[in-house]
């Protein structure tokens, strides 16, 4: 308790210096800046100018699935090779490694869900200066420029894309370091100085930072020595932190060298960039002239800052452009640390232009160019690469109540209790920490929680579900399976000099298992079956939380770099573990219900690919109004790079929300995809029902909102995992041409449909809500007012209000019986909003499967169906007539908003029965309400209005 | 979150049960009898708020027509509605029409899942049976428990009349010792003006008798005698001063050792005034040691010599023990009115049924920790390491306004780390024993206790009670 927990957060400030103070924001010191990163201070120093690489265009070879040409490096000498491949559905890829490298260079792998589909590459011409390559359609081309070597990607005589246009392409080529005793006597005598610097190195560690003077004073008499040396090639000069850097006391050896890379890309006639999150920045991305770089390095941030480049838990490199006419993307595949620059000024002729410049620690260059042209042809191209949304259980979609911690069994029962004592609908509680054994995950404390069956079986009962936390670092005690396990197995991720890597994280020393060995991941997958994880049942789930990873005594609050997945460095893949971590834990929950139940796992740390398991939130964020504004951008941008079940804390992680706030963020949270209250250990507690019986009743509207439109989201989800489509959505990607929607970052889009703008600030009296679209209208969900696209309309706000808005034109299924959980409102019926748009037509789509299972995949066993309203009729007909699944559900009501009386309402059902259908209709608000048509929710059926 | 204590304010229902005059053919799902007169059945029906009429036969048609849900008692269809669980022999009540049909049985009688997938089995009965054995039982244990009330708040009158008594005989002791105190302040002055005046007029003699050089009786004072010893007159006495001007009393030729001067000078080489007056003075009075050379006698002293004056003193001297020891009784009977008026003070409750808590302490042990409860005092946590740790002091009573005497709080315990400090609340709860109950920390550093004790029972009217509609 009180006391233990105090003990626990002393030890975790006295032994984490890097846990200041729970009360102040981030310590900026403990991260890098890109001057502190040696790799990119190094690349950062290279200014725009002539390129130094020529295309040897005498190499080139065209196979039917691409094209390869060497580079030559003109100071060094070094050969690259360039790899170009024209991909299915308007893609390029662009891959560069060294020509013959002296050792592998990491590429990425599990990411890409397939070997990317090629297309034939034709020539269209070529003379000694360049290549035109056909790239499709009428006249796409792609122009490779061999002096100084660029690549334009061109539609008609319009460049879209250039690589390497500002000349910033830098490949440092892996090296035998030259010391400078080694280099200019024997290489007999050289590798015995080799034996000597490994002793010197494997010293190192203990006495870091005295190490690093050392050999940066070594480097200064090298560069001396190598002056004068000068041979055909020009003689690289080793820099300081190209084979040790020191950060505060930690020591990064780097036995392999220098091995970073770097390219520009040029985008004329774009302004507005998105994307590469994971940042607490607004959705356009912003000039980084000046200050540092976009950050790419998974790390667990306390306390993180709001409006700042700083890296965070998840790194996605993925970056979308849009102007009017054109959406692009560049899906940048390496797992390293990456720096991203954003340039947005001028190009040439005035023409407004984005210049991005990557950098990345080690690995190749691999870049995939998205071409559109449309948003959602971007989606769709990003998703046949990485794959799409998981299809999560329908449960999962409901509201999620966390704290850290409910303590024992008698507070969940309790809290349990008191959601249905207040009428509160919930679907999952969650256990943090605490609730193992000593942070033995897998594990339970057996005094708070003796019987978890009995628990879990109580929550069952009620038809809800738990989550518990399962962390990838774990606890080094020789009386710990998992543990012991992992060790004889050998699965832990490798120290520099091979032993087991161990640092601090909850359980005081931990392993960290190698999430990137495929091995272990079965290994790990197969200790969620029921008779593994005791204690478990199947309505029990899983948060992966500090699997950046957090090593809380490691650099920069993660791993060391120099420490070994098998022949690779965690500096390769520092950005695939989470990844991996989360794959190998859904894997396990398929696993224990013989691949039939879908999973649920919530991570923290995410790449490219995470969306295919599960979902993810925002971290620790804080219980202020910015946060709660930050929400909206950060969680856009993860949609729009494929990861679209994102939510943040509800309440704020850190702090104590007023009333106010925590009712503002359910407001705004029910309206997020992932929906889930949180608390940290030291604030009071914040069930909804503890603020007064006002405030509780707003927080349960609120919750009851979600609940009602959990079919809309529901569909959302089915088309994301169907299309890759963010179901959480900046304006501009359904109003692509319309420029004001394009720094929109305080309200979204749900699918396509909805419109959401929170009420996120303090004592607001309205908002000024945008409402795009010319010609189009928008109906206001509570009161049916219908107003005018392509305004801003400002609306007064009280405590209850949350402006929600309809898009005329379409048609929403909701299910307005609200119950205890969601599993509860399965066979209810629904009632549909057709909004008519001002040709009086509209259009919709309703999905229904068993919401758990795999079946609607393996089986078919699912409804899709069109709603259709037109020349005044209503209609269902079935969007996949080789599906089936049979409801129970019915339309129990019809809402048209913008309707007009009619005399008569007719149903003609299936067989051609026709049957009246009494209605009302309110003319102040131009509802026309049908009473009961009754008809199953999977069958044909047409309403006329006569 | 703690607001409210568990009083169970569900009274008894008492069951009215009314034949209606118009007996409905058909019956209307998920209402009460007091309610069935709404429902009669006729061509059409009256939301009940009065908002709407419509067809009879759209009552319980599981599509929600009125406002205030009372076309649907027996469905989920309304938002607001609510299900009517007869539970025939058992108690009675209403759900949210949210739970009917939804999979959860709520009602024993199995009445709101008539059309679920989930069986639902008729436990009215066993209900009813072991509730009323329950309630019976607890009748019992309930007499009892108000009859250890009764006797706790008789001991507790008891204790208050004994403390009372107890003020009161105190405050007699300390009016004693206070006129006590009056008579011995007055003796006391009376007597050292006596010795003073006895001593002035013998000052004066000897200064007379001082003109003879042969008298031995010169009253010398001991900044005299520093002045006298200080040869270089530098404001200290050192040890060569020491050792030029005394002698050991029985050998006025023999020298002084250089560690018997220390000696005299307490241990330093270098006195001062005032550190003279405490060493070697008090050696140069009792004159039995050291004299000054070419001296006899001891300076400074007049008692000796004078048995009037040694008289006077000495009656001086035992006013003053007098003084002091009457002080001090006055002191501390001072102390224990005190503490008790500030133990009178605080609200036992309305009979000061609480009061017998009052020098007790109560302990239960939770996982690793030996929680202490010491009410009106204070609360602490002991860990196994013998920690001991502050949880709150006697703060106030907390309960709502209408039963404020079912929790207590306490606060400003020790501060959390980087929180405020730990405060307690304990819940006050009806049992046969008074004994501590449970130890929680819902909030980090916020404690909730629960305190049993026949004292919280309440009579039978306001426990819950069983009712069941026949």
């Amino acid at each position: 308790m009180a006391s233990f927990i105090e003990r626990m957060c002393l030890y975790r400030v006295l032994v984490l210096s890097v846990f200041l103070s729970i009360t102040q924001a981030v310590d900026r010191s403990n991260f890098k800046t890109c001057d502190q990163s040696a790799f990119c201070s190094r690349q950062r120093a290279m200014k725009p100018g002539q390129s130094s690489y020529t295309a040897l265009l005498e190499t080139l070879e065209l196979s039917d699935s691409h094209l390869t040409v060497q580079l030559l490096n003109n100071n060094n000498k070094v050969l690259l090779l360039l790899e170009l491949y024209r991909l299915q559905g308007n893609m390029t890829r662009v891959k560069i490694n060294e020509l013959k490298p002296i050792k592998p260079r990491y590429e990425v792998p599990d990411v890409l869900i397939t070997d990317p589909p090629t297309e034939l590459m034709s020539v269209l011409a070529q003379d000694e200066h360049r290549v035109v390559l056909s790239l499709g359609g009428e006249d796409w081309r792609l122009i490779l420029s061999a002096q100084p070597f660029r690549l334009d990607i061109m539609e008609g005589p319009q460049v879209l894309l250039s690589l390497n246009s500002r000349g910033l392409l830098a490949f440092e080529q892996l090296r035998i370091r030259k010391d400078t005793i080694s280099h200019k006597i024997s290489s007999t005598v050289g590798s015995m100085w080799d034996k000597i610097k490994s002793v010197f190195s494997s010293k190192s560690q203990t006495d870091t930072e005295e190490a690093g003077e050392k050999e940066d004073t070594e480097k200064h008499d090298k560069e001396k020595v190598s002056e004068g040396e000068e041979e055909e090639a020009e003689e690289e000069v080793d820099q300081p932190g190209m084979w040790e850097e020191t950060f505060k006391t930690h020591a990064d050896t780097k036995p392999n060298g220098p091995s970073s890379i770097s390219l520009d890309f040029s985008l004329p006639g774009v302004e507005h960039v998105y994307g590469i999150p994971e940042h607490a920045d607004g959705l356009k991305l912003k000039n980084t002239d000046g200050g540092d770089p976009y950050r790419l390095y998974n790390l667990d941030v306390f306390q993180y800052e709001l409006f700042n480049p700083m890296a965070l838990y998840g790194a996605v490199p993925v970056l979308l452009s849009h102007n009017t006419h054109r959406t692009m993307g560049l899906f940048w595949l390496n797992a390293a640390e990456t720096w991203v620059d954003v340039s947005s000024g001028q190009g040439s002729s005035e023409v407004p232009q984005t210049d991005v410049r990557w950098i990345s620690e080690s690995g190749i260059i691999d870049v995939f160019i998205m071409l559109g042209p449309r948003p959602n042809d971007v989606f769709t191209q990003y998703s046949s690469l990485t794959g799409t949304q998981a299809f999560p259980p329908l449960s999962s979609l409901a509201y999620h109540q966390c704290r850290w911690n409910y303590n024992d069994q008698e507070d969940v029962s309790a809290v349990d209790q008191g959601f249905d004592e207040h009428d509160i609908p919930y679907d999952f509680i969650w256990l943090d920490i605490e609730h193992t054994d000593g942070k033995r995950y897998f594990t339970w404390d057996n005094n708070k929680f003796p019987q978890p069956k009995d628990m879990l079986q109580g929550l069952l009962d009620k038809r809800r579900k738990m989550v518990t936390i399962v962390d990838p670092h774990i606890k080094v005690d020789s009386s710990y399976k998992i543990h012991t396990e992992i060790r004889s197995r050998g699965y832990y991720i490798k120290n520099k000099d091979g032993g087991d890597y161990e640092g601090w994280c909850w359980p005081g020393n931990a392993g960290y298992p190698d999430f990137t060995n495929p091995e272990m991941r079965k290994w790990w997958a197969s200790m969620f079956a029921y008779d593994q994880y005791e204690g478990s049942m199947e309505n029990l789930y899983t948060w992966n939380d500090m699997n950046e990873p957090s090593v809380f005594n490691g650099p920069e609050v993660t791993m060391h770099k120099d420490a070994l997945h098998g022949p690779w460095e965690h500096r390769d893949i520092h950005n695939l573990y989470g990844f991996y971590v989360q794959m190998a834990t859904a894997e396990g929950q398929i696993q224990r219900s013989g691949g039939l139940e879908r999973p649920f796992v919530l991570t923290r740390a995410f790449f490219a690919g995470s969306q295919r398991y599960g979902a993810v939130w925002t971290g620790d964020n804080a219980a202020e109004w910015g946060h709660l504004k930050m929400s909206i951008p950060m969680c856009l941008s993860l949609g729009l790079v494929g990861i679209s079940f994102c939510g943040a804390d509800v309440g704020g992680f850190f702090k104590t929300p007023s009333a106010e706030l925590l009712v503002r963020w359910y407001q705004a949270g029910a309206y997020q995809p992932f929906f889930r209250a949180h608390a940290h250990l030291d604030t009071p507690r914040r069930e909804p029902w503890l603020f007064g019986p006002d405030n509780t009743a707003l927080i349960r509207e609120a919750v009851r909102q979600r609940y009602t439109l959990l079919p809309y989201w529901y569909l959302q989800f089915y088309h994301a995992q169907r299309t890759g489509q963010p179901v959480m959505r900046p304006l501009w990607v359904e109003y692509p041409e319309d420029i004001a929607t394009f720094s929109i970052d305080n309200e979204f889009l749900i699918g396509r449909d909805l419109l959401v703008h929170p009420v996120t600030d303090e004592r607001s009296s309205g908002v000024t809500a945008y409402l795009p679209g010319n010609g189009e209208v928008w109906y206001d969900v509570h009161t049916f007012q219908r107003h005018d696209g392509a305004q801003n309309l400002s609306i007064p706000v009280t405590m209850s209000s949350i402006p929600v808005f309809q898009r005329g034109g379409s048609i929403i299924c909701r299910k307005n019986r609200v119950r205890r959980s969601s599993s509860c409102m399965e066979n209810d019926p629904y009632t549909l909003y057709v909004a008519l748009d001002s040709q009086g037509n509209a259009e919709g789509e309703i999905y229904i499967d068993d919401g758990h299972t795999f079946k609607h995949k393996t089986d078919k066993q699912f409804i899709h169906r069109r709603l259709s309203f037109t020349a005044n009729s209503l209609s269902s007909s079935d969007l996949s007539p080789d599906s089936q699944f049979p409801t129970a559900s019915w339309v129990e009501q019809v809402n048209i908003l913008g309707a007009q009386k009619p005399d008569a309402v007719t149903l003609t059902a299936t067989d051609g029965g026709e049957s009246s259908v009494e209605f009302e209709f309110d003319p102040d608000t131009a509802v026309l309400t049908l009473r009961k048509p009754g008809v199953n929710a999977g069958v044909n059926w047409t309403l006329h209005l006569r | 979150m703690f607001t409210n204590c568990s009083l169970g304010h569900c009274h008894i229902i008492v069951a009215v049960v009314l034949w209606s005059i118009c007996v409905d053919s058909r019956k209307i799902r998920g209402i009460s009898l007091s309610y069935k007169r709404f429902y009669r059945e006729r061509k059409s029906f009256l939301c009940i708020d009065g908002s709407k009429m419509i067809p009879f036969d759209q009552v319980n048609d599981d599509y929600c027509d009125c406002m205030d849900g009372s076309d649907e008692p027996g469905t989920a269809a309304c938002p607001t509605g609510r299900f009517y669980c007869t539970n025939l022999g058992y108690r009675s009540h209403y759900i949210p029409s949210s739970r009917v049909n939804d999979g959860i049985c709520d009602c024993c009688d199995a009445s709101d899942e008539y059309r679920s997938q989930t069986p639902c089995q008729n436990t009215c009965r066993n209900l009813g049976q072991r509730e009323r054995a329950e309630v019976e039982g607890q009748t019992r244990v309930l007499g009892e428990r108000l009859r250890l009330k009764q006797l706790l708040i008789e001991e507790g009158v008891l204790t208050w009349r004994e403390k009372q008594a107890q003020l009161r005989d105190l405050q007699r002791v300390s009016d004693d010792l206070q006129t006590q105190l009056d008579d011995l302040r007055k003796e006391e002055a009376r007597r050292k003006e006596e010795a003073d005046a006895l001593r002035e007029r013998e000052i004066g003699a000897r200064e007379t008798a001082d003109n003879s050089p042969t008298s031995h009786y010169r009253p010398e004072s001991p900044i005299s005698v520093f002045k006298e010893l200080d040869s270089n007159r530098d404001g200290s006495i050192t040890v060569d001063e020491v050792q030029a001007k005394l002698s050991p009393v029985q050998d006025e030729e023999h020298a002084l050792s250089e560690d018997e001067a220390v000696a005299l000078l307490g241990g330093a080489h270098r006195v001062d005034l005032s550190r003279f007056e405490e060493t070697l003075w008090t050696s140069l009075r009792t004159g039995d040691s050291v004299t000054i050379k070419g001296r006899r006698g001891v300076p400074g002293s007049l008692a000796d010599e004078d048995p009037n004056i040694k008289a006077a003193v000495s009656a001086a001297e035992k006013a003053s023990a007098d003084l002091k020891r009457v002080e001090d009784a006055y002191e501390t009977v001072y102390m224990e009115i005190r503490d008790l008026r500030e133990k009178l003070s605080i609200d036992y409750g309305s009979e000061r049924e609480f009061l017998f808590l009052h020098d007790q302490c109560f302990q239960l042990k939770v996982y690793e920790y030996i929680y202490e409860l010491c009410p009106f005092s204070q609360v602490t946590q002991k860990s196994a390491s013998g920690e001991v740790v502050s949880l709150g002091k006697w703060g106030s009573w907390a309960g709502p306004p209408e039963n404020p005497y079912c929790q207590m709080r306490y606060e400003s315990g020790e501060p959390c780390w980087q929180g405020p400090t730990r405060n307690t609340m304990v819940m006050l709860i009806c049992g046969t024993e008074t004994a501590l109950r449970s130890v929680k920390e819902p909030s980090k550093c916020q404690y909730v206790m629960e305190l049993q004790t026949p004292v919280s029972c309440q009579p039978a009217l306001r426990q819950r009670g069983v009712h069941s509609e026949l």
